[in-house]
């Protein structure tokens, strides 16, 4: 039965449908009102609802933050994978705790606190959900260094959205060709499953020997490249920064956005002592 | 003088080893983000380590560069785009793996020397397990109100995090740390530094970063960076009493100026930025 499930799981989640869903991710909703918002806003945004929940403690306060980034996430329209690691991520953050807690003789006064945690996890997880997955590799790249971000990360995220799906597809035309080589151990008895499990770590373990040869000589032709155009020193210059920026552009629409987010979080703050009141 | 240029650690050639170990690793971390570990009765086997590529890298080129690669790498294909970016809390784990890595690094003066290489390979994951274990800790401590007060958190984190430490030690550091880096690091030894025109490392290379007093103080504040990013939200929790005495004025107008110098502050350094833009 189990067998069954993850052989039905693995077939799912095979090398190309990841591969999909993270390209995707990345450059498949360009066309959501998230998207459009000037990069520079976004981050902004991110600050406050990535730090400011931290603070908090008030359920209140925090499910009226959660419920806003939920509705932004589902705005940004984020690939299923990533919200079901998400789901994961939180899970084993705090769930996983409290059952733990259970077996020392904890009891249900131990899920208050905890929920409390949980929701100061999925805030946050989602604001950067919003930001991170919303974005276009390449705005976020142009937002983060106009914020003055070290070149090297906005060159590391532009690069690694287009570096990724070759990578992705070398690593498994290698694995493939290492499993047509070799045979796998059967795994019917308890010792057949250990070495296939051995098998398999060996087999990836052994791929990464010619991806690395053959990702050195990649990475020698790209900071090639990069250095005939005068990359290290035009990631420093003004000039430079100004024309690859001058696209950025905070109108109206941001505007609108600020104000919502804004208002929001003071009916968020304010809603204790509503509840209070009444 | 020439020795360091010819060892291969120009500029180019660092920013070299700094994609290589980028993409690599972070490739890695990605994959390992979406494949589910593997449970073996209690014992949990997480494919998340694959930090063996880092620690080869760091062994047979510039430590730093690629240690500080692998902690992008990983910050970027696991975090940034799959939309996990946690904000302070990656601020620790790239600090604790660009210490391990560094470190294991700088403990390989000669490639070629196994005992070099096998000490090495299981350093770099002891350090940075034990490093998230205490800021985990921490963590747990500081999030949660009155921690002490609820029966059975303390001991159960504790005992959570105890066991993972060990248990990933282990299993995920031998198994995926130790061995596959001692079946590397000979093997590609002086095969993969042609291709990124360096020099093989060897143990005679007097320009060779060593493993220095200043380097181990600088980990160590590092790692202090990395507990106090983990730690803020306890102190803000203090400075910023949000629930208590919202009605008081006294508090009600410190909110008050502490927004309104953030939103100056914002708006200051917005203005500032775009000057600075135009005028260029």
């Amino acid at each position: 039965m189990i067998e069954k499930i993850s052989e039905n799981v693995m077939d799912k989640v095979s090398i190309d449908f990841l591969r999909d869903q993270v390209l995707k991710n990345a450059y498949g909703n360009d066309d959501t009102p998230i998207a459009a918002l000037d990069p520079r806003v976004l981050l902004l945004w991110y600050l406050f609802f990535g730090l400011v929940p931290w603070f908090l403690n008030d359920v209140a306060v925090l499910l009226g933050m959660f419920a806003f980034t939920a509705i932004t996430t589902r705005m940004a329209r984020v690939a299923p994978l990533v919200l079901f690691v998400f789901a994961l991520g939180v899970f084993s953050q705090t769930g996983y705790m409290f059952v733990a807690s259970l077996l020392f003789g904890g009891d249900l006064s131990t899920l208050a606190p905890l929920l409390v945690l949980t929701l100061k996890v999925a805030t946050v997880s989602l604001a950067s959900i919003t930001v991170f997955s919303g974005l276009d590799p390449d705005r976020l790249s142009c937002g983060l260094l106009w914020f003055g971000c070290p070149e090297r990360l906005s060159f590391s995220i532009s690069f690694a959205y287009r570096i990724l799906p070759i990578l992705m597809e070398e690593l498994q035309n290698i694995l493939l060709s290492y499993r047509m080589r070799g045979r796998a151990p059967e795994h019917d008895t308890v010792m057949g499953k250990i070495r296939w499990i051995v098998y398999q770590v060996k087999t990836i373990v052994q791929s990464f020997y010619p991806l690395m040869l053959n990702t050195a000589k990649r990475s020698r032709t790209t900071v090639e490249a990069l250095e005939l155009k005068g990359y290290r020193y035009a990631s420093t210059n003004m000039k430079v920064l100004k024309i690859k920026l001058s696209t950025l552009h905070a109108g109206p629409r941001e505007a609108l956005f600020a104000a919502v987010s804004v208002a929001w979080a003071a009916l968020c703050f304010a809603a204790p002592h509503i509840l209070e009141v009444l | 003088m020439s020795t360091y240029a010819e060892r291969g650690a120009t500029g180019s050639q660092k920013l070299m080893v700094f994609v290589l170990s980028m993409s690599l690793y972070g490739l890695a971390t990605l994959i390992s983000e979406l494949i589910p570990s593997v449970q073996i009765g209690i014992v949990e086997l997480s494919v998340e380590f694959f930090l063996f590529i880092p620690l080869t890298l760091a062994m047979l080129f510039d430590p730093l560069s690629a240690a500080l690669g692998a902690a992008t790498g990983e910050l970027v294909f696991s975090e940034i785009m799959l939309g996990q970016f946690g904000g302070l809390g990656e601020l620790e784990k790239f600090l604790t793996v660009t210490i391990a890595v560094y470190l294991a690094g700088l403990m390989v003066r000669d490639p070629k020397n196994i005992k070099q290489v096998a000490l090495a390979a299981i350093s770099g994951p002891a350090i940075q397990l034990a490093m998230s274990a205490v800021v985990d800790i921490v963590k747990v401590q500081v999030a949660v109100d009155d921690f002490e007060a609820i029966p059975g958190l303390p001991e159960s984190v504790f005992a959570t995090e105890g066991f993972s430490f060990l248990n990933d030690l282990c299993f995920s550091g031998i198994l995926f740390c130790l061995l596959p880096t001692i079946f590397l690091v000979p093997r590609l030894y002086g095969k993969i530094e042609p291709l990124l025109g360096c020099k093989p490392r060897t143990a005679t290379d007097d320009a060779a970063p060593a493993l220095s007093g200043r380097v181990v103080a600088w980990s160590v504040v590092g790692f202090a960076v990395a507990i106090a990013a983990a730690c803020i939200s306890k102190a803000g929790m203090s400075i910023i009493e949000w629930e208590a005495d919202w009605a008081e004025s006294q508090t009600a107008v410190l909110a008050g100026i502490a927004v309104a110098a953030v939103a100056a502050l914002i708006i200051g350094f917005w203005a500032r930025r775009s000057a600075q833009l135009k005028n260029a």
